[in-house]
């Protein structure tokens, strides 16, 4: 392979990095959220992986009718919080994750 | 007005296969095995931000008609309500100050003379409203999650 090859095959391997989407399950307090669940859920959680966490966990929250938003929600992955302004790439977050709406109410 | 066990029993069991499917993708160790009509009562083992484990009861008599008793016991479940059993953040009754702990109401020595038991599904403060155990779960794990150490 010469320099023009390498740096043409250098280049498609990021966009396709860019491009990959992954498949995630979203188990929330109100029903798991995947591919085929809900049956009459409006999307599905398939997403680049440059997509941010905040734009995850406000799809989830549309799809079970979390309105309020002076609660707290929070996307886990096992005991791991995922940081709202971070991408799924940056997590490593791979096809087929399961990942945890955590929805906290308010206080007396 | 009081609520047949057995229908407490079966609004509970009803709710139990997404409390479990939550709990189990939270991490969190649910334990139901001595949930029966004279015993509405199941645990949950949850851990704070150090990953110190915390211990709560579910006390369901009454349910869903009322919400159920929510308080933090030791492991073997010997102790409840001692401060020393619950983590840093919560009410210094001690209590969880929540619509959704019959423990929060004055009838039950708690802080709010205010709520009414019947109730108990509207939101407390500006959050979602808290009308089924799944959420309740949520909301605690979220709020030990976010805790570290103990209240003393």
């Amino acid at each position: 392979m010469n320099t023009n090859q390498q740096e043409k095959s250098d280049k498609n391997s990021e966009h396709s990095d860019k491009d990959k989407t992954v498949r995630l399950r979203i188990q929330t307090p109100r029903g798991l959220w995947s591919m085929d669940e809900p049956k009459d859920a409006q999307k599905r959680p398939r997403y680049p992986i440059s997509t941010k966490v905040e734009r995850v966990i406000e799809d989830a929250r549309s799809v079970f009718k979390f309105v309020e938003q002076d609660s707290k929600y929070t996307l886990l992955r096992g005991n791991e919080k995922l940081e709202p302004q971070r991408t799924l790439a940056s997590y490593k977050v791979e096809d087929g994750t399961l990942l945890v709406l955590s929805v906290q109410g308010g206080n007396a | 007005m009081s609520v047949p066990a057995d229908v407490s029993l079966q609004a509970v069991q009803a709710e139990l296969p997404l409390l479990l499917a939550y709990a189990d993708s939270a991490g969190l160790a649910v334990d139901v095995t001595t949930l029966a009509e004279d015993n509405l009562r199941f645990f949950i083992r949850f851990q704070n931000a150090n990953h110190e484990p915390f211990y709560v009861e579910f006390d369901c008599r009454e349910y869903p008609l009322h919400p159920p008793t929510v308080e933090f016991v030791n492991e073997n479940r010997s102790e409840r309500g001692l401060k020393q059993l619950y983590p840093q953040g919560f009410h210094g009754t001690p209590c969880i100050c929540m619509r959704y702990n019959r423990k929060a109401y004055s009838e039950r020595g708690g802080p709010h003379a205010d709520w009414r038991l019947l109730d108990w599904r509207l939101p407390t403060g500006n959050g979602i409203a808290i009308d089924g155990l799944p959420l309740m779960v949520s909301d605690l794990d979220s709020k030990i999650r976010d805790s570290s150490g103990r209240m003393s």
